[in-house]
């Protein structure tokens, strides 16, 4: 072993240049990636899944718009358009930071990342977003065919939409990702969090929008939820989709959502860091 | 020069709720919450130098794990202070985990479902280690390991040692000055620790890199370290040379003998009459042990051969396992 295998000194880094700072990351992506190829299959299931839930929830607005052509704004196309593109984008911002990080906390494998000199809130929204890019190919993509195919989906309001509605998907994967890391902290002071990641899980599928417009909401109610995160994860990317936001009023609603993934990310972090001093590993 | 890991009056304290039973003590537990406090660690303090190879060694629960948390950086302690590498540990702990390799023998910090050289790639970007350095270290580990046909396939395929060979090799990859063993031989069979010895030993010469290794296989410490620290109920009871230790705890030596015949068998209470005990191993084997400072090895051996009908014997020193039971038995060096 007296080769020069170790000649380098350990600790001769680079300048740390934004590039290469990142390059942990970047890994991680790729990680992520690669590490859902093992669960492949589970994605055949997860295709059908999404492709009876559209079905289900067609009958239903077919049954309600019988007897009417417009409600709120919406109507039976917009609304089915809305019901598809919003399951379709849920299959790429959706991502399990939060239970990830509350089995690592009952399970003490924490440990093994905090053993690492990455930040652990980049590290999991990083290898989340890979496993995201993975289900871009094979769940979104083949979900958005067969619902095209088969219902009456619209097309993109217009090209400068269908950009526009892009970043916004990008940034609700970031607003859900770091929402999920800030809740999933809870779990190192609580321990057993399943009960209230349950409860979040319904939450989030009804004020972000996904089962409802929030225009159907009661008036009051919609006025309380522009103050919150949430209706910027689904409503306003079906918004900017269906072109019921455009212009400066899509930029402002796009410029709303970094401000949420910037304040989430904040707040995760200080969570975590009011946390991780209570850390008490179980086991070993 | 400071030692290169310094701790003072380490301790850590769990606080934890004490759960009542049945379904009465679970309604209880909902309103009233009674904590009890388990001081893990109590007020440990050492040094290591640079280039050490330290043997952490107490019986189950005596704070062993707790330990290398609070020095890993991955508990804060209830009090006391850490300086390692020029950090401490808790609060500098992503620049502090630059300078450490981490290995907890009972988990994995390769990625379960994927190839266990992705997890190395990932590695060699988290520690920004350049092309050449990683190719030179892990063809080098891949050989002294021997790790060449599981590199591609994922942990969770892999057995025990297999995984803790590669984990080894992870925990190594950015060359470390400090490394840190959890049970690194557990569950391993005789040739795997051989190996993995070797291989400890070998980075220790070549790299002075420091190591801290906890064990439950005495025989681990008695190959690799020098100085052993052991610690029970949180507290170090003893820390200095293992032939120190020896010499100092060693109560007695041993005269171990066979029997010619089935014979001699009877005879055998002339021998234990001047206060010397016997133990039986088998039929026609038998232990003889006898206070060191009383009795001569020769004076034994004498009164055996004139007694009884020898076929062979050996002196041997009270293992480290008798001298170690003694302590953990005791709760104090005596
Ligand atoms: N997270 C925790 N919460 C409460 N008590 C804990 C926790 N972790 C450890 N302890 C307690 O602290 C004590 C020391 O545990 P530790 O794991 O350090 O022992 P150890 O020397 O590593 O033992 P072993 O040889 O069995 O691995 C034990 O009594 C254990 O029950
Ligand atoms: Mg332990």
């Amino acid at each position: 072993m007296g080769s020069n295998a170790f000649a380098a000194p350990p600790l001769a880094r680079s300048p740390a240049l934004l590039p290469l700072a990142l390059r942990p990351y970047a890994e991680l992506v790729r990680m992520g990636f690669v590490d859902t190829l093992a669960y492949r299959l589970r994605y055949y299931t997860g295709i059908a899944t999404y492709f009876i839930y559209v079905s289900v929830y067609y009958f239903i607005w077919k049954a309600i718009y019988e007897h009417g052509t417009s409600i709120e704004g919406f109507d039976f196309s917009q609304i089915m358009t809305y019901v598809a593109v919003g399951w379709i984008i849920r299959s790429l911002y959706f991502n399990n930071i939060d239970q990830d990080l509350a089995t690592q906390v009952t399970e003490g494998t924490l440990v093994m990342n905090l053993i690492k000199p990455v930040n652990l809130q980049g590290a999991l929204i990083a290898t989340a977003l890979g496993q995201s890019v993975f289900r871009l190919v094979m769940l979104t993509v083949p979900t958005t065919l067969l619902l095209f195919l088969v219902f009456p989906v619209r097309r993109p309001a217009s090209l400068a939409h269908f950009a526009a509605f892009s970043v916004s998907v990008a940034l609700s994967f970031f607003i859900v990702a770091a929402l999920n890391f800030a809740v999933g902290t809870l779990a190192i002071r609580l321990l057993s969090i399943l009960g209230l990641l349950r409860a979040k899980y319904f939450l989030l599928e009804l004020l972000s929008g996904l089962l409802l417009p929030i225009s159907f909401f009661p008036h009051g109610f919609q006025v309380a939820l522009d103050f919150l995160p949430f209706q910027y994860i689904s409503y306003v990317p079906l918004l900017i989709y269906l072109g019921k936001l455009s212009g400066g009023a899509a930029w402002r609603a796009l410029g709303i959502q970094i401000f949420w993934v910037l304040a989430l990310v904040a707040l995760g972090h200080a969570m975590w860091q009011w946390s991780s001093r209570k850390i008490t590993v179980q086991g070993g | 020069m400071a030692p290169l890991v310094e701790v003072r009056d380490l301790t850590k304290e769990f606080r934890s709720f004490k759960r009542r039973e049945g379904v009465w003590g679970a309604v209880q537990n909902l309103f009233v919450r009674e904590y009890v406090t388990v001081r893990a660690v109590d007020r440990v303090s050492f040094a290591i130098e640079a280039g050490e190879m330290v043997g952490y060694i107490g019986a189950n629960g005596a704070g062993k794990s707790t330990t290398i948390k609070m020095l890993t950086g991955i508990l804060m302690p209830t009090s006391g202070t850490v300086v390692a590498a020029g950090w401490v540990p808790y609060r500098d702990r992503r620049r502090y985990t630059r300078q450490i390799g981490v290995v907890f023998g009972q988990r994995t910090q390769l990625w379960w479902d994927i190839a266990v050289v992705e997890s190395f790639k990932l590695l060699k970007e988290i520690y920004e280690i350049s092309d050449a350095d990683y190719r030179s270290r892990l063809g080098l580990f891949a050989e002294i390991l021997n790790l060449g046909e599981y590199m591609h396939t994922p942990v969770r395929k892999l057995s025990l040692g297999e995984r803790m060979r590669c984990d080894l090799a992870a925990s190594l990859l950015h060359n470390p000055p400090l490394l840190f063993l959890d049970e690194p031989t557990i569950g391993l069979d005789v040739v795997a620790k051989e190996r993995i010895r070797e291989f400890l030993k070998e980075v220790n010469r070549s790299q002075r890199t420091t190591v801290l290794l906890t064990t439950h296989d005495l025989s681990d410490i008695e190959e690799l370290s020098r100085r052993i620290l052991i610690i029970d109920k949180g507290r170090i009871l003893f820390d200095g040379d293992l032939a120190e230790m020896k010499k100092r705890l060693a109560q007695y030596n041993q005269v171990k003998f066979f029997l010619k015949d089935r014979s001699q068998i009877p005879r055998l209470a002339e021998v234990t009459t001047n206060g010397l005990g016997l133990e039986r191993v088998d039929e026609l084997t038998y232990l003889m042990r006898f206070d060191r400072a009383k009795h001569s090895s020769a004076d034994v051996i004498r009164t055996l051969v004139n007694r009884l009908e020898i076929r062979d014997l050996f002196v041997e020193e009270e293992p480290i396992e008798e001298i170690v039971k003694r302590i953990y038995l005791s709760g104090e060096v005596a």
